[in-house]
């Protein structure tokens, strides 16, 4: 899990491997991707830019040539079928593929114009900036109040005193406000404020999202990534995630990953799809996307038609 | 018969049948109990029992046992009992019956009718394989009783006649003495016996099929399971009830007769054999230094090993690539693990000693059982770290936090049940451990007096580096497990004034049975803590 070795950030020409992308699962050919589809123009700023993003895990090559922009305070969805490279993408976001070990990645991510993939970029800063929610509920095993102060606590955020550490009681005024605000802009603050010192993984799937999300914002991110984050829960915590997303991204940029075509309509701004083979195939505002997509293969697939 | 295509659904109520097969069950519950406690020889086979001579009572239970499972088993074969049996008992339960059966027409044959040892095997093989063809043959209600109710009645007929009775004997007739007694076999042969009685009469009572099937595993195993407690229970009793008068020999209890603790405070009780070393002296002997011995020598291994393994374990579950080098450690680690404890105390004779002064001393005998301790501590803490789950780590990665921060919140508090564990069993082994101490701390003779290492009071400054030095720690000092040891051979420690030797040698091993079962309470205590710590609150 080394870090930097892997990752490479030269602007490498791009190799257009176009016969490939015509092929899909069965083998049948299909219309050929055009560049104009993935070129999306939104009012605002860029938060993040891709250009020419390529990983390989070892010799597989998982995600192709992507550029793509994801505009500031918005929600960007990520949609495609298993193994099209749409989680491989948000994780190259925060450079999350550097901690697997085979992976390597070429091309360049910008965060807020600055290069991500170079030598010398500092993973905590980074991270701090780029949080992440992940697909199951990951709470540690530790108190709610430890799971959202640990992030600020490590980063020595939150000032411990000497003797309250050796107690064991590290509740500062100043860390009380950080997990209540927290939890707040998580919505799950009602619900446990009672109980800030019970065992994380005590409380049901949907609140233990919600407390991620809480801890992933606890940290003070700009942009949060979230990997099918609803996919292990119910439809009333779904919906309560849902809400919260929206809520969210008056002040955050969020990028999304979803297998739910109506959960991408309801909460996204704009939308990617990702097809087979690790491209991007069509990028744009979500009404247009699902109503009127350009490409034959992405209105099959949101259709339900394949993938 | 009726039920042979259409099982029931429903349950009816308790009816007689289910009863005589219950009552079967609970027969041969009993015939285990008695079997295992002739064993120990908490049942004397030469009294009574309940009025009757203890082998005939045996041999009764296991006639009416082996009757009762194979009437059952017949009266399902002419449909007197409703039952589902399957076709045929099956292959396990046929060898499950001519393995016994083998055994006794070899010994039928081969020394009864004196046969020789040809005679024995071809009789062997003879009952074993009518055995074998009775139960695999018939419908299942029928093998699985009828050939294991006849060995019971069998049995049990050659304990009421009084062929094999409680001064049986079989003298193998081997160039060195070597006899089979009837101490032995009544209690092994009534155990074996009880377990097929049990098995039999538990798929009878589940009416054969899949469920009687079910609930003769279940018999079979819950047998065990409880034959694991009841060694366990044995052996603790047996040594309790022999160490006890040795343990409470010259105990007097009365404000101010104690010892004086923490300075100030005098202990209203006094236990001299807990609370004396070996003192010409003395009224009483005991094995104070000893029990002092043990536990600093417990704790030095443990804070040699613990943070030598963990550490270990760290470098090889979070940072080391896996490849040749990582397999060379799990390997010479695995082998570290095997190796036998006199080696150990080898190494530490010859390496060790002529370094710490030329003697034997605590800190040697604290690094050995370190070195010893260290493998099972770096393995288990290994397994523990790498069963923590990777999203923890991705989580906190997400996060930013650096490596070894999340290594030392989120994994290390995570693993820290099963690396208790770890460090609980290794103790356990090295408490015990005779070998090692043998060569590398304890005197040939014993520490004489009432010299109780004072480690904590050993520490002094000196002038010259390293500045500190702790002459008791150097010095030659004695541990239980060695201590019993020399007691067995040589007598040693006795002093002339005991005036029963044997209860001050079974007073000694219960004593440090009390230690390492002490040692395993803190572990266990510690362990469910941090577990609870991990858990819902």
């Amino acid at each position: 899990m080394s870090n930097s070795q892997q990752t490479t950030s030269q602007h490498q020409t791009r190799t257009t491997d176009s016969d490939q992308s015509l092929e899909t699962t069965s083998g049948e050919t299909v219309e050929e991707t055009e560049e104009a589809w993935v070129e999306y123009d939104f009012q605002g700023d860029a938060k993040m830019v891709a250009e020419d993003l390529d990983v390989y895990y070892g010799d597989d090559h998982a995600l192709k040539g992507v550029s793509m922009e994801i505009p500031e305070e918005s929600v960007t969805a990520l949609v495609g079928p298993s193994g099209c490279g749409k989680s491989t993408y948000l994780r190259s976001l925060n450079r999350m593929n550097d901690r697997i070990d085979a992976a390597r990645v070429e091309g360049s991510v910008q965060l807020d114009g600055k290069e991500i993939y170079q030598d010398g970029i500092n993973l905590v800063e980074l991270r701090k900036r780029v949080g992440m929610v992940f697909q199951s509920p990951n709470p540690f095993p530790k108190s709610i109040r430890d799971n959202i102060a640990y992030g600020p606590r490590k980063h020595g955020d939150i000032e411990t005193g000497l003797l309250a550490r050796m107690l064991g009681r590290d509740d500062s005024e100043e860390e009380r406000e950080l997990v209540e605000r927290a939890l707040k802009q998580a919505a799950l603050w009602d619900e446990v404020q009672d109980r800030l010192d019970d065992n994380a993984l005590g409380l049901s799937g949907g609140q233990q999202q919600r407390l991620c999300i809480a801890r992933c914002l606890s940290v003070g991110p700009e942009v949060i990534l979230m990997d099918e984050p609803a996919s292990a829960l119910d439809p009333i915590a779904t919906a309560k995630i849902e809400d919260l997303i929206d809520s969210l991204a008056e002040e955050y940029t969020v990028v999304i990953v979803t297998h739910n075509m109506q959960q991408a309509a309801r909460i996204s701004d704009q939308t990617a799809v990702f097809l087979t083979g690790g491209k991007l195939v069509e990028y744009g505002d979500t009404d247009q996307i699902f109503e009127n997509p350009q490409s034959q293969r992405v209105e099959d697939y949101i259709t339900g038609k394949f993938g | 018969m009726a039920g042979a295509t259409q099982s029931r659904l429903v349950e009816g109520d308790t009816t007689l049948t289910d009863a005589v097969a219950a009552v079967a069950v609970g027969l041969s519950a009993t015939l285990f109990v008695l079997a295992v406690a002739a064993m120990f020889e908490r049942v004397s086979l030469t009294g009574t029992l309940v009025g009757l001579p203890t082998v005939t009572l045996l041999g009764g239970l296991l006639v009416a046992l082996g009757g009762t499972v194979a009437a059952f088993g017949l009266g399902s074969w002419v449909g007197y009992v409703e039952t589902d049996p399957d076709a045929t008992a099956g292959l396990i339960a046929s060898f499950g019956a001519a393995v016994p059966w083998f055994v006794i027409g070899g010994g039928v044959v081969s020394q009864t009718l004196g046969l020789g040892t040809a005679g024995g095997v071809v009789g062997g093989v003879v009952a074993g394989g009518v055995a074998f063809v009775a139960t695999a043959v018939p419908r299942e209600d029928v093998g699985s009783t009828v050939p294991l109710g006849a060995l019971l009645a069998f049995v049990g007929a050659v304990f009421l006649t009084g062929t094999i009775g409680p001064d049986w004997l079989w003298d193998l007739g081997w160039e060195q003495q070597a006899s089979i007694t009837a101490e032995f076999l009544v209690p092994v042969a009534t155990l074996f016996c009880a377990l097929y009685g049990g098995w039999a009469a538990a798929k009878a009572y589940g009416r054969f099929g899949a469920r009687g099937r079910h609930m003769g595993a279940y018999v079979l195993v819950y047998l065990n399971a409880l034959s694991i407690v009841a060694f366990l229970f044995i052996l603790i009793a047996f040594v309790v009830v022999r160490g006890l008068p040795g343990l409470l020999h010259g105990v007097r209890i009365g404000a101010g007769v104690g010892p004086q603790v923490f300075g100030s405070v005098q202990l209203p009780v006094y236990v001299p054999f807990v609370m004396n070393g070996v003192a010409l002296l003395n009224d009483f002997q005991g094995v104070l230094p000893a029990i002092v011995g043990t536990i600093w020598l417990v704790v030095g291994a443990v804070l040699f090993a613990v943070p030598l393994g963990v550490g270990a374990a760290i470098f090889l579950t979070e940072y080391a690539e896996r490849g040749r080098f990582t397999q060379a450690v799990e390997v010479a680690t695995n082998g570290l693990w095997s190796t036998p404890s006199i080696v150990f105390g080898l190494f530490g004779f010859a390496f060790l000693i002529p370094r710490f002064g030329n003697r034997k001393s605590l800190l040697a005998g604290m690094l050995t059982l370190g070195f010893m301790l260290l493998p099972l501590v770096l393995i288990t803490s290994r397994e523990a770290m790498l069963s923590v789950p990777d999203e923890y780590r991705d989580a906190s990665a997400a996060l930013g936090v650096k490596k070894w921060q999340t290594i030392r919140s989120v994994v290390l508090p995570a693993a820290l049940p099963g690396v208790i564990t770890g460090v609980i069993l290794g103790v356990g082994r090295i408490a015990g451990e005779t070998a090692p101490i043998l060569l590398t701390m304890a005197g040939g003779t014993f520490v004489p007096g009432g010299q109780t290492v004072d480690v904590i009071g050993g520490f002094e400054f000196t002038g010259s580096p390293p500045f500190v030095a702790n002459p008791e720690l150097l010095q030659a000092t004695s541990a239980l497990p060695y201590q019993l040891y020399a007691l067995i051979t040589a007598g040693v420690g006795l002093g002339s004034n005991v005036s029963d030797p044997d209860g001050f040698r079974w007073a000694t091993a219960l004593i440090l049975l009390v230690v390492v079962l002490s040692f395993y309470a803190i572990g266990i205590g510690a362990r469910y803590y941090f577990r609870q710590r991990l858990k819902h609150e």
